[in-house]
């Protein structure tokens, strides 16, 4: 990344030590699991290998982009894997009947709208836990999805557009990691410096007394469900451009491996704490780790007991903590 | 006069659910006679008990004011390994379905050590432990397969007349496990720590046992769910568990068990379970295809959470619910 120094999450203040530990931790790791990665094979060291994992690393960092608003207001959001291959199929498949970019890009943004404000609705006005609402809208999209394709095989049409941001490269960059770059300066700029995301951090500290000084509670959820929901649906063009087809499961990837990344990256579970820059780092050591596993022959249930396991040491050990 | 609204509040959960499975047991015989044959009961029976247990082993997470995400997990493991150790000897299966139960009361002491001692959020703590769960189901059965033995399987699905065997089985888990436990002290350290943890603590509760003791007990019944599962479908599938999860909460929410702890019963649990299975069993009968499910399932959930926020909402002024996990 070019601007590592301006990616630093934390907040300045008495607490700053902590705050610098906590932002440079998350780079620490990444760098361990790198040396990790090239020990296991010295593939890691060409420029190609890297291009390749950083074009991965940016879908789950334009994901994390919607679960670290959604885990710094002390929510989550699960529904990602689906609203993924919900949109690749859809979009994709309205692009294949009207061939105009904007058809797709259109319909991808509108999903994501969409289960965004699901999302907003459910766990803002029901109060329902975020964990389970999302992870039951995720089931609802699936079904969707399931009656929509109906056993029909998906189109390998795919928009230009997505094509080239997922694929294209700008010099020897990929274009997927400069729009992961931009969209992460957006975000952290965002965070840092506006009104909106003070507001994402009081709440996640005290939603009580972030609604008493008169934060507008409801704005604050719906834009933060909806960033998640389009970025999710964005992702699913992305990663449809990606293989040059959508199909179903696309997506099954993106369930724990975002959530692990803004884990990583240092941001407490319980909410208020972190930022989006350590989920950068978080989002290419989660790639960094599941590439050294395959590279190493680890089988999918054992890559998947690894990472539960890695998560959890990582809940346990400093960060997310329940206040009881 | 308010007392009385109090206790029909309190029941109103399994009675809903009740008139639920009547209304749509009638619905169904109309449509399908064969379904009030012994075989058309033991089929129903076959297709509630799994998740019935499920919801059980949820509810007694819930009444400590918890939650477990890691049940579909668990039945998926014990599922897996069961299909795949059983072998055909009675030894050898006497000893794998003890194995079995020790395996999800293991499973469950995890997760009871990591959210009493470790003092991890419930919810992040057994959605991290079903990942680990999962990936050892996969580890011991990359493919669904394995094998069961026909003479455990007809003793845990076949029927007796007009009574299901699996019927018995719920039944003897009830009176074997729920009953002394909720008759005993740990019964009812569970609803006290629920219903206030603070003071549950200065009352001098073991708490953290207890908290521990809640997922053991549910480790227990996903273990006799997956080995019934394994009983039904004679084979092990990693991933046969999933469902599970989320309908076992929804079955427990529909039964009037309240997701803040301290209140539930265990027939209100069970009858929600009757009532969402026969409900997706019907789906698959009247010829909606396959592809609904999922949604139709999804929809349901929705539906249930939903209702209980909005019930929640009622009940108390909605600020009072800020900044905590509900539901």
């Amino acid at each position: 990344m070019s601007a590592t120094t301006d990616l630093q999450p934390g907040r300045s203040g008495p607490r700053l030590s902590a705050a610098v530990r906590r932002g440079a931790l998350p780079w620490l790791i990444l760098a361990v699991v790198y040396a990790l990665c090239v020990i296991a094979s010295a593939d890691f060291l060409t420029w190609h290998t890297i291009r390749l994992q950083l074009i991965q690393a940016a879908f789950i960092g334009l994901v994390a982009i919607g679960e670290t608003l959604a885990i710094l207001i002390g929510h989550i959001d699960l529904s990602i894997p689906w609203t993924i291959t919900l949109t690749g199929i859809f979009a994709t498949n309205l692009y294949a009947a009207h061939p105009h970019e904007w058809v797709a890009f259109g319909a991808a943004i509108g999903i994501g709208v969409a289960v965004g404000l699901v999302n907003m609705l459910g766990v803002y006005v029901l109060r329902v836990n975020s964990l389970i609402w999302t992870l039951s809208i995720n089931l609802m999209l699936q079904g969707l999805t399931l009656i929509y394709t109906n056993a029909a095989a998906p189109t390998t049409v795919v928009p230009p557009a997505a094509k080239f941001l997922a694929l294209g490269m700008v010099g020897e960059i990929p274009m997927a990691a400069v729009l992961w770059a931009v969209c992460a300066v957006i975000v952290i700029g965002a965070l840092r410096f506006t009104p909106f995301g003070r507001a994402v951090y009081a709440i996640g500290s005290n939603e009580l007394v972030a609604l008493v000084s008169g934060i507008r509670l409801g704005r604050v959820y719906a834009a933060v469900f909806i960033t998640s929901g389009v970025m999710a649906a964005l992702v699913g063009l992305l990663l449809s451009g990606y293989s040059s087809q959508a199909y179903l499961g696309m997506g099954d990837d993106y369930l724990l491996p975002p959530v692990a990344a803004v884990v990583i990256g240092g941001s407490r579970l319980a909410g208020g704490e972190g930022g989006y820059g350590g989920s950068i780092a978080g989002a290419m050591t989660v790639i960094l780790l599941e590439a050294m596993l395959i590279t190493l022959n680890v089988s999918q249930g054992e890559r998947e007991i690894v990472f539960g396991a890695i998560l959890l040491a990582l809940a346990f050990l400093f960060l997310g903590r329940s206040r009881r | 006069m308010s007392k009385m609204r109090d206790r029909l509040g309190e029941h109103i959960g399994p009675l809903c659910c009740a008139i639920g499975v009547i209304a749509v047991v009638a619905l169904y015989a109309a449509y399908q006679p064969a379904i009030l044959s012994a075989f058309g009961i033991a089929s129903l029976a076959n297709a509630s008990v799994t998740l019935a247990l499920a919801a059980l082993g949820q509810t007694v997470v819930l009444m400590t004011g918890a939650l477990d995400l890691s049940i579909g997990s668990e039945i998926s493991l014990v599922n897996c390994f069961a299909a795949t150790f059983m072998g055909d000897g009675t030894t050898s299966i006497v000893l794998v379905v003890i194995a079995s139960l020790l395996i999800g009361v293991l499973a469950g002491a995890i997760n009871g050590v990591v959210v009493a001692y470790g003092r991890v959020a419930p919810l992040i703590a057994t959605f991290c432990t079903s990942f680990v769960y999962a990936g050892i189901s996969l580890t011991l059965r990359p493919q669904p397969g394995g094998s069961i033995p026909d003479s455990f399987a007809n003793l845990l699905t076949g029927n007796w007349g007009l009574l299901p065997f699996s019927a018995v089985l719920l039944l003897l888990a009830v009176l074997v496990i729920w009953l002394p436990v909720f008759r005993s002290r740990l019964g009812r350290f569970i609803l006290a720590y629920g219903d206030n943890p603070d003071s549950a603590f200065a009352s001098g509760i073991p708490v953290r046992r207890v908290g521990m003791a809640a997922y053991m007990l549910a480790g227990l019944f996903a273990a006799i769910a997956g080995l019934f599962l394994a009983a039904e479908t004679t084979s092990g599938d990693p991933s046969i568990g999933n469902v599970y999860t989320l309908n076992s909460l929804a079955a427990a929410v529909l039964g009037g068990v309240a997701l803040t702890g301290g209140r539930g019963s265990m027939i209100g649990p069970i009858l929600g379970a009757i009532l969402l299975s026969i409900i997706l069993n019907v789906l698959s009968v009247v010829g909606i295809s396959a592809f609904w499910q999922d949604f139709i399932e999804g929809g349901i959930l929705i539906l249930v959470l939903g209702l209980a926020g909005i019930r929640l909402l009622r009940a108390q002024s909605w600020t009072s619910l800020l900044g905590r996990s509900q539901s």
